[in-house]
């Protein structure tokens, strides 16, 4: 059963939301409700941001719950973390909501334990392109905070994803959530939504008297705009992408790193087929291709490698925008694949990481399918079931 | 003169079924295009998806994948996966505007050669209708 409470810190318009989030976080290792917590923090060049397992209360001064860019996926860092089994200490994971899915995914792939971990997830304005952000990252934290103080969500400078993201608010898979779009701008609400979650507000002294429909209405409203927005870009990537041609035009440009994959999240597999030796042809036979084509280009098997990794992953695909960020030639990766997830979780009528208890596809099936699935199969069979 | 279009069809059958039935309808002389290029496989659940996108794109006009009835995999459940993993490979033809008529999935008892002829001969005359994969001449892949 969730069990839902909710309480509020107070927010003074000078000082923004962060301080009071970090002095909220700050009192949980002190008083012990957690032992460690991973949050992102600026680097000490200040140019970028790393995940942090924080142990010292005092390094907390230094965290940044809403970094202005995502160049590791919190998910990555929790698996990491977290890849030999749950270990005995307490810890609160501070992510953005795309992090808490990517998590939970990796959860039901048994790749990262949660038993000890608190997923606590906060309200997500978007982060900027990390290329953006590079070339001027003192211009860009400017930028970004400006945006935040002024409530400015789904600004046009963010990812092109979280331009459209509809699932940047409380999740039903996080342990506890930071909500911060009020109305009133003066309080940053916060939710728990499950025992863990329980845990973290048990003692606190902390204003009870909250309402949430102002804050509700606000991401409401502001979810809304984008589910029209998103129809509308999808049109937009479908056309790109049409036809084999349209496949070709897009990945141009495509070099053949894998770093899309390697900066996912989710592409889960232990050995990628992509890269192994089973991938690899001989001479001769390349040769061959090559003279029934008139010539082949290298390196080989690109549209492969984006339409086998479609897939295999695109059922757990949240969306992050991670693969644009790492694509070293511009290529808008996440825009393809967030589309083409959108229809194959549609499929199974599936929203990636949103649902802990919700199994994943790929590892389940009824006698009989849900209609759209067996009926597609039956057209492509013809003829009988 | 143009050559008339023979299709080439990569076929992943299960050995348990399907490709027993090839072999049935092969002994009973029952009369099959040469279309099918038949590879066995020990259950339809081993085509990874990657199998199906690599003889698209190595130019195969259409891939058939052939497993036993459901509730008649020789591993329970085998072809229940299959079915799963080949409607997200065509939901994800679909949303990229590839040709999803091009992947047929089947079931095919060992009992059934004449059923194995008769899909052999449907599915060649549909991918004979499409014509040729439209990626086969192309240099950039
Ligand atoms: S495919 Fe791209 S957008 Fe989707 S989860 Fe992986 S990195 Fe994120
Ligand atoms: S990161 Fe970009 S260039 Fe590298 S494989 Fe992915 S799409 Fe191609
Ligand atoms: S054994 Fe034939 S489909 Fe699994």
């Amino acid at each position: 059963m969730k069990t839902t409470t909710a309480k509020s810190l107070r927010v003074s318009k000078k000082e923004g939301v962060r301080k009071p989030i970090l002095a909220f976080l700050k009192s949980l290792l002190t008083d012990a409700v957690f032992d460690a917590i991973l949050i992102p923090m600026q680097v000490p060049a200040g140019d970028s941001y790393a995940w942090v397992l924080v142990k010292d209360p005092s390094l907390l001064d230094q965290a940044n719950p809403l970094a202005p860019i995502m160049p590791v996926q919190g998910a990555k860092a929790l698996k990491s973390l977290t890849r030999k089994g749950e270990g005995n200490l307490k810890i609160a994971a501070v992510m953005r909501p795309c992090e808490v899915r990517a998590s939970v995914e990796l959860a039901k792939l048994n790749q990262i334990h949660l038993e000890s971990i608190t997923l606590m997830s906060v309200d997500c304005p978007g982060v900027l392109p990390v290329a953006d952000y590079f070339e001027n990252p003192g211009e860009s934290e400017k930028r970004f905070n400006a945006m935040l103080s002024e409530n400015r969500w789904g600004n046009g400078s963010m990812k092109s994803v979280c331009q459209i993201c509809e699932q940047f608010s409380i999740l039903p898979s996080s342990d506890f959530h930071f909500g911060l779009m009020t109305g009133s701008e003066s309080s940053v609400v916060l939710i728990s939504s499950s025992p863990k979650g329980q845990r973290v507000l048990k003692d606190r002294s902390l204003d009870g008297s909250v309402s949430l429909s102002d804050w509700e209405n606000g991401i409401e409203s502001i979810r809304q705009e984008r589910k029209k927005e998103r129809t509308k870009r999808f049109r937009e990537v479908q056309s790109m992408v049409e036809g084999f041609d349209g496949l070709l035009k897009t990945f141009a440009r495509c070099i053949g790193c894998h770093n899309c994959q390697s900066a996912c999240p989710i592409c889960y597999c232990r050995h990628c087929y992509f890269g192994s030796e089973a991938s690899k042809l001989d001479s001769d036979f390349i040769l061959k291709k090559a003279e029934q084509r008139g010539g082949l280009s290298f390196p080989l098997d690109r549209r492969m490698f984006h339409v086998g990794r479609m897939s295999h992953m695109s059922l757990s695909c949240v969306a992050c925008g991670l693969c644009s960020d790492a694509c070293p030639v511009s290529i808008p990766v996440a825009d393809v694949f967030s589309f083409v997830a959108d229809q194959t979780q549609r499929t199974f009528d599936y929203k990636a990481g949103e649902k802990r208890e919700e199994p994943l596809p790929i590892r389940q099936y009824r006698l009989e399918e849900i209609k759209g699935v067996e009926e597609w199969v039956k057209d492509a069979e013809g003829v009988e079931s | 003169m143009k050559e008339p279009f023979h299709p080439k069809i990569v076929s992943f059958l299960c050995k348990w079924c399907t490709y027993s039935g090839a072999d049935l309808a092969g002994t009973s002389r029952m009369q099959y295009p040469p279309s099918i290029l038949p590879i066995r496989v020990m259950c339809s659940s081993r085509v990874n998806p990657v199998f199906v996108i690599k003889s698209y794109l190595s130019g195969s006009d259409g891939v058939l994948i052939g497993g036993c009835h459901p509730g008649d995999c020789h591993y329970q459940s085998g072809n229940y996966h299959t079915r799963r993993r080949i409607a997200i490979l065509k939901k994800v033809f679909d949303s990229i505007g590839l040709e999803t008529e091009r992947v047929r999935l089947s079931w095919i008892s060992a009992s059934e050669g004449s059923k194995f002829a008769r899909i052999s001969e449907e599915f060649t005359g549909k991918i004979e209708s499409m014509g040729e994969n439209p990626t086969k001449k192309k240099v950039f892949l």
